[in-house]
């Protein structure tokens, strides 16, 4: 899903990237509150997991292939701050060293595949963190992935159309719906692999994704 | 480095190395969601001035000097990797500088 180079307007990339870098300048002054030594290799291994498995393009429909978006996983695991933060570094390593993603759209792609999709995540963060998530964290989980992807895809539509990238012949409602109908299908896997990631890593290492809010879990005064 | 954090790292990194290493490798090659739409609504090519970045030492997801295959994917995927890591641990580090701990959680 990353925006090539070329495909956005100065003034739509230029826009994109004083958001983008706007929320991660707020993550970095946030995310000192949400830090814990222990967080530190759990950060970095998310990081290294999401570039990963962004390699491996799965089929989704004839001819066409997905992979994960991994924001939303983030949001959930280390909350929207430490997120935001991960998934910019993995941004900018691919458009810089990868040629994947245009660097002038790099904000466009932080915004779509990291602000947002985080911040849906950091929602759910609360029902995953209670001692027993139960049917209702998973469904929760599973719809806000699918919705956390087809929001960044429409919304990369949206700024092709803002960008004047989309054939004049093509009624915008076709593109939104095109495009968001094929990352339907990529959302049901971002829901369920997220789900499956945030469960192993609850189980391996609750503290690093509990971070400075341990004490309180310990206490039995969860927020 | 604690022995909780060590094992944090290495389970970690094996995880990814294996998947940017061998997985990735079997990947489809079919476009992404994104180059398809753009194929299916006829989007010919950049309407704006594209920027190039210079391929330094990977083209796309193979080394540069050795083209497609196995190999070339895997030494790729896992430099990219553990690019990722390295800035992940140096500004992870510099947050939590000066930060104990939280007391209150056993840790193995």
């Amino acid at each position: 899903m990353h925006i090539a180079s070329g495909f956005l307007s100065p003034p739509v990339w230029a826009g994109a990237a004083v958001v983008s870098g706007g929320a991660l300048a707020a993550s970095l002054a946030l995310a000192r509150r949400h830090m814990d030594e222990r967080r530190v290799p759990l950060m970095g291994v998310m990081g290294a997991f999401i570039f990963a498995a962004q390699m491996v393009n799965f089929p989704v429909l004839p001819g066409t292939s997905g992979h994960l978006g991994g924001g939303f996983l983030l949001g959930i695991l280390l909350g929207a701050p430490l997120g935001i933060i991960v998934m910019a570094s993995v941004l900018a390593v691919q458009a810089l060293l990868f040629q994947d993603g245009g660097v002038e759209a790099l904000g466009a792609n932080i915004f779509m595949m990291g602000v947002m999709p985080c911040l849906l995540g950091a929602a759910v963060r609360g029902l995953w963190l209670r001692p027993k998530p139960g049917a209702a964290t998973y469904a929760v989980t599973l719809v806000l992935g699918i919705l956390a992807v087809v929001a960044g895809a429409t919304g990369v539509i949206l700024l092709l159309w803002l960008s004047d990238s989309l054939p004049h012949s093509i009624s915008l409602v076709h593109a939104l719906g095109l495009m968001g109908g094929i990352h339907a299908g990529i959302g049901v896997v971002e829901g369920v692999v997220s789900a499956a990631v945030v469960r192993f890593v609850l189980t391996m290492r609750r503290e690093a994704v509990l971070g400075p809010l341990a004490a309180d879990y310990a206490k039995g005064a969860a927020p | 480095m604690t022995a909780y954090n060590r094992r944090t790292l290495i389970v970690g990194l094996a995880i990814a190395v294996l998947i940017a290493g061998v997985v990735s490798y079997f990947a489809s090659a079919n476009p992404d969601g994104l180059e398809k739409a753009q194929e299916e609504l006829g989007v010919a090519g950049p309407a704006h001035q594209a920027v190039e970045v210079p391929a330094v030492a990977f083209q796309e997801y193979n080394l540069k000097w050795l083209g497609e295959g196995f190999w070339s994917n895997a030494i790729a995927g896992v430099v990219g990797a553990l690019v990722v890591l390295a800035i992940l641990l140096g500004v992870g580090r510099l947050l939590a500088r000066g930060k104990a701990r939280t007391p209150g959680a056993s840790s193995n």
